[in-house]
């Protein structure tokens, strides 16, 4: 556009401010002009709609098909709701109501604050507070940022209510939520934060103001929140194109997508509230093994005895797969199996806590080598579809991918679990759930290594073990009767 | 200079003297401040909200006589180490190793000694709450670097967010305390065996530079780990690693080069308070030769000049 035109507009535009300031938003209401364009280059598409539409209004005609010279369209009033705020007037907000609603208690405290500037003093961290005492809502906080919009057109003070309002986000539980940071950047003035010459693009105009809006994003950007175009749109009207907040917008844009899938092992933002389902879920995650079955021992329950008092008992929730289970018939009985934990486990904010069932790992004198049957190789097995495969097809002749380490000498696994309480009780209903599939754990002496905090996993039993272990070993005795007695049962 | 500067730094057990531009020194002065010189950015981390250090350098001299015999025994023979080595290979390992290796194991934890080539550190350095500690595991077979964090942020004024960890391996040293690299270009995956407790990790690395402006150049990427009593393989291409600097990620991104790395280091800052702990058995590296990616980000220029 040449410079001529860009003044003439310019006029224009000024023009049908000072003198249509108050019934602006009404008429751009009414007309309703949606372009489609419109998010490409947003601001100055948002000027010459403006400038159509009163344009129009004064000649009396209906804004109906105006074809723009940059070949954007302009489409009869339809769906508006997105985009109806874009055409917000200059300096004005899009919550500026002609309705006027009965005062509430919060305007009041407004506006006797400034009435009587000089006699107390309110900061906007009293205003959330007096807002909303005893619960704390997205309406509420919604409320505040709207009263403070509606009380002064400039919105002196914006940058500070801003701030307040981000440290107070997380109390009012909004700072997962997209639509109340749109509200909050659409505090800011709109058009008055963008450089009109040269000289202002060169020297950081309002400063203070792009810190905030950065601020804003920032914020954002720590918990995680995808902004939308509604973010960009309204970025775009306040400080312009190559600014700073505008310019952090895009950097979350583009490397956002790249990361969010970048996990693995996905862990969703919302995890189930039942405890069964949680140990269900995170014993899947930590089994590593597709053929794990989950086996639920015992649901939650509360039960009230003969004397009247009530019992808790505690959910319990076990994991094991075929092949610990066959590693589990192979284990010598005169070893015993150790029930170790509680381990944690992190899933996002929440911890909590595995039970393993394992055993030392054996002695390179002890262990059996398993021999190779000669019968699962020869000329009566198939060659298409082998028990067993030497070939390492995937290697080149030359190629070595193994490292020059020795492996960590560890026990095996044989099932994990999750319960409710950390106690031995617990724990050997598990086990003796356990004996159902595993009829072994029967002869297996089974030894109780339980902490109160959580620990490193343990390999090999060492010194400071073994004074604990003698103390049960005594108490052996007594779990195999009581295993005898629970199988019998 | 008859005498270099580390060995006047041993024999004396200076460490940290900071060079301070004088002009009027007498020239025989000026000769050992010169010597004993550390540029601005290689100084000692200041905490914020305390006042910098604004002693002498005579008044930072510390003399220690057995320290310093030690430590001319022990950069003498390393001196002599790097002109014997050079006769069987790079390194001391023979030239047909280096050549047609594939794999590479760079730090295991066998032992001790293995821990001293590490850095613990936490944002106790500013003022935080969190902890960490790094000690072996069962059997000294394995790393355990463990702790608390917590991210309240501490009330310096200056600092907003807070509750991190890290552990970092020092950089390779030659004789007399000269820097060494670690020449890593003919991998391209970093493999390293953990276990973790389902918390996301991330995994630095430092790179030698020119210029000064790149001081703070550190080529990052998540690590996450699943939790469970299972160790955990992981392998990371280099090519994955994106370019940040002071914890910001860059908009001009290039591929980390891996013939000068300095360091690896691995951090938690996932602001969720409580207890974390991570099992390192080796980190290793190896050549993927299915992975002929160079680099995964987009190397034009995304941002430009107004």
């Amino acid at each position: 556009m040449s410079q001529s035109d860009y003044h003439m507009h310019y006029i224009i535009t000024n023009y049908f401010e000072v003198y249509f300031l108050g019934s602006f938003q009404y008429i751009c209401n009414s007309s309703a002009v949606v372009c489609d364009v419109i998010i490409m280059n947003a601001p100055r598409q948002l000027l010459r709609i403006q400038c159509i539409g009163c344009i129009a209004r004064i000649l009396g005609k209906p804004v109906q098909r105006v074809i723009l010279p940059t070949g954007a369209h302009l489409q009869t009033p339809g769906s508006q709701h997105n985009y109806g705020q874009l055409l917000r007037p200059f300096h004005c907000s899009a919550v500026c109501s002609t309705s006027r609603p009965s005062r509430t208690q919060l305007e009041k405290t407004v506006e006797d604050e400034t009435l009587n500037k000089d006699k107390s003093l309110v900061t906007h961290d009293d205003l959330f507070e007096r807002a909303a005492r005893d619960s704390k809502t997205k309406a509420d906080f919604n409320r505040v940022v709207d009263v403070f919009s509606k009380k002064d057109i400039r919105r002196r003070g914006h940058v500070e209510f801003i701030y307040a309002a981000l440290k107070k986000m997380p109390e009012f539980g909004v700072e997962r939520d997209i639509t109340v940071y749109n509200k909050l950047l659409d505090v800011f003035p709109k058009e008055v934060f963008m450089p009109r010459n040269f000289i202002q693009r060169m020297f950081n105009h309002y400063p203070r103001q792009q810190e905030c809006g950065v601020q804003l994003l920032e914020q954002m950007e720590n918990y995680g929140i995808m902004p939308n175009v509604e973010t960009k749109v309204l970025l775009a009207q306040i400080f312009g194109e190559k600014s700073h907040p505008m310019r952090k917008y895009q950097r979350i844009m583009y490397w956002f997508p790249k990361f969010k899938h970048a996990n693995p092992f996905p862990v969703p933002h919302v995890l189930p509230s039942d405890p069964v389902e949680l140990a269900r879920f995170s014993l899947t995650r930590i089994a590593d093994d597709l053929d794990a079955k989950i086996t639920i021992y015992q649901y939650p329950s509360t039960d009230i005895t003969e004397t009247g008092e009530e019992v808790m008992r505690p959910h319990i929730v076990g994991i094991q797969s075929p092949n610990q289970r066959s590693l589990l018939a192979k284990h010598n009985p005169c070893r015993p199996v150790f029930v170790e934990g509680p381990f944690p486990l992190w899933l996002r904010k929440t911890c909590v806590h595995y039970y393993l069932l394992r055993a030392d790992p054996v002695p390179s004198e002890e262990k059996v080598e398993e021999e190779f049957d000669p019968e699962m190789m020869g000329p009566e097995q198939s060659l298409f579809y082998p028990q067993r495969l030497d070939l390492d097809l995937e290697r080149d002749m030359g190629d070595d991918f193994r490292f020059d380490v020795d492996d960590v000498e560890e026990g095996p696994v044989y099932a994990m679990c999750m319960a409710g309480q950390a106690d031995q009780v617990t724990l050997s209903q598990w086990i003796s759930g356990l004996q159902e599939t595993c009829p072994i754990l029967g002869q297996i002496p089974t030894v109780f290594r339980l902490d109160s905090g959580p620990r490193e996993l343990q390999t090999t039993s060492d010194a400071q073990q073994t004074p604990e272990q003698e103390v049960e070993t005594d108490q052996i005795t007594e779990e195999e009767p009581l295993h005898s007695q629970r199988v019998k049962q | 200079m008859a005498v270099s500067k580390t060995t006047l730094k041993t024999l004396f057990g200076v460490y940290g003297v900071i060079h301070r531009q004088t002009l009027l020194l007498p020239s025989t002065l000026r000769c050992s401040v010169i010597l004993s010189s550390r540029s601005i950015y290689e100084r000692d981390y200041r905490r914020p909200g305390q006042p910098p250090d604004t002693r002498w350098p005579w008044q930072k001299i510390q003399f220690d006589f057995s320290k310093g015999v030690e430590g001319i025994k022990k950069h003498i023979g390393l001196l002599k180490d790097e002109f014997v080595q050079r006769w069987t290979g790079p390194e001391g390992r023979p030239l047909i190793d280096h050549m047609l290796e594939q794999t590479r194991v760079q730090w295991e934890f066998r032992g001790p000694e293995s821990l001293s080539q590490w850095v613990v550190s936490s944002d106790q350095e500013i003022g935080g709450r969190s902890e960490a500690y790094i000690k072996l595991g069962k059997n000294n077979t394995t790393c355990m670097l463990y702790g608390t964090l917590c991210s309240t942020p501490p009330r310096d004024g200056e600092t907003r967010y807070s509750g991190y960890c890290t552990l970092r391996s020092k950089q390779p040293l030659a004789s007399f305390d000269r820097k060494k690299y670690y020449d890593w270009s003919s991998f391209n995956t970093l493999h390293m065996r953990i276990r973790g407790d389902g918390r996301p990790w991330m995994v630095n690395m430092s790179a030698e530079t020119f210029f000064s402006h790149q001081r703070d150049d550190i080529y990052s990427y998540f690590l996450y780990t699943r939790g469970g009593p299972y160790w955990q393989d992981v392998k990371i291409p280099f090519s994955k690693f994106f370019l940040s600097s002071r914890g910001r990620i860059q908009d001009d991104q290039h591929v980390l080069w891996l013939d000068k790395v300095k360091s690896i280091g691995f951090t938690l800052g996932d602001k969720a308070d409580g207890p974390f702990q991570l099992e390192i058995d080796f980190i290793g590296l190896c050549s993927d030769l299915a992975h002929t990616e160079e680099f995964a980000y987009e190397l034009y220029k995304r941002n430009p000049e107004v």
